[in-house]
């Protein structure tokens, strides 16, 4: 393990251990997790794997979800992402279904989202109300919900 | 809540971590991102702007104490409070979420 990915493992395990309980944390990861220790593992409260319709993202996925049984970490939720057809709906949620992955929310394909990439802004500010930021915004409210 | 998300590059994983970190705070509670990602852009989908994200410190690896055991093996002490780093290292981006960035590619010859 390289000097960097140490720094960022002893960091990140400090962090969530000794942060307090008011502070959520919000990490995005590498697919590969190799800033997520053993002891990290055990203090993550949501573990998520982002899912796309398509082979290669499930694959990754399904790596991504032996990688945190192998951390520890009991649960792995998926969040559908960029989900077009009834088609895509049924093969993600049939891959979470045969690798024992709850769904932790579905967001749509949007092309409201490429609209606010160009313009180099986060898609909350510039479209708050297109579909895609409406399904995170479940998601948030879901994840606060359940804690 | 400890909230990590992973997925492939180019999967939305780091739309949705910034989507989902300033709807948490908008809803009233203290967030921290942290772009644990090797190419970081948790910033700009934060929306901080282009100015500011130039300035952003990844955290330095002189945080970090490794020393080798006499059996050869390496262990690592984090040498600071996490909270004292994150006032240190922190940036303040929109909503009130304060973000810290890992590293980036090519930083210091990271590998």
């Amino acid at each position: 393990m390289c000097g960097a990915h140490a720094t960022v493992r002893g960091f990140l395990g400090e962090l969530v251990a000794k942060a307090p309980d008011a502070f959520d944390i919000v990490v995005d990861m590498e697919a590969g997790l190799e800033h997520l220790s053993r002891g990290t593992g055990k203090h993550v409260s949501r573990f998520l794997a982002v899912v796309e319709p398509y082979y290669r993202s499930m694959e990754t996925a399904r790596r991504v979800s032996d990688l945190a049984a192998e951390l520890g970490i009991a649960e792995v939720s998926a969040i559908l992402n960029k989900v077009r057809t009834a088609a895509d709906h049924d093969a993600v949620s049939e891959f979470c279904a045969a690798h024992k992955m709850t769904i932790a929310g579905e967001i749509p394909y949007d092309l409201g989202l490429a609209d606010a990439e160009r313009a180099g802004q986060p898609p909350l500010d510039f479209s708050p109300d297109t579909p895609s930021v409406t399904a995170m915004r479940k998601l948030a409210a879901d994840l606060i919900a359940t804690g | 809540m400890r909230i990590a998300i992973a997925g492939k590059g180019g999967s939305g994983k780091t739309t949705i971590s910034g989507t989902l970190a300033r709807l948490l705070a908008q809803a009233g509670r203290q967030v921290v991102a942290v772009d644990a990602d090797t190419n970081p852009n948790l910033a700009t989908t934060l929306g901080l702007p282009p100015e500011r994200v130039q300035h952003i410190v990844a955290l330095p690896r002189s945080l970090l104490k490794r020393e080798t055991q006499p059996d050869g093996s390496i262990t690592s002490t984090f040498l600071r409070d996490p909270m004292a780093v994150l006032e240190e290292y922190g940036t303040r981006a929109p909503d009130g979420v304060r973000l810290v960035v890992m590293g980036a590619v090519g930083h210091g010859g990271a590998g």
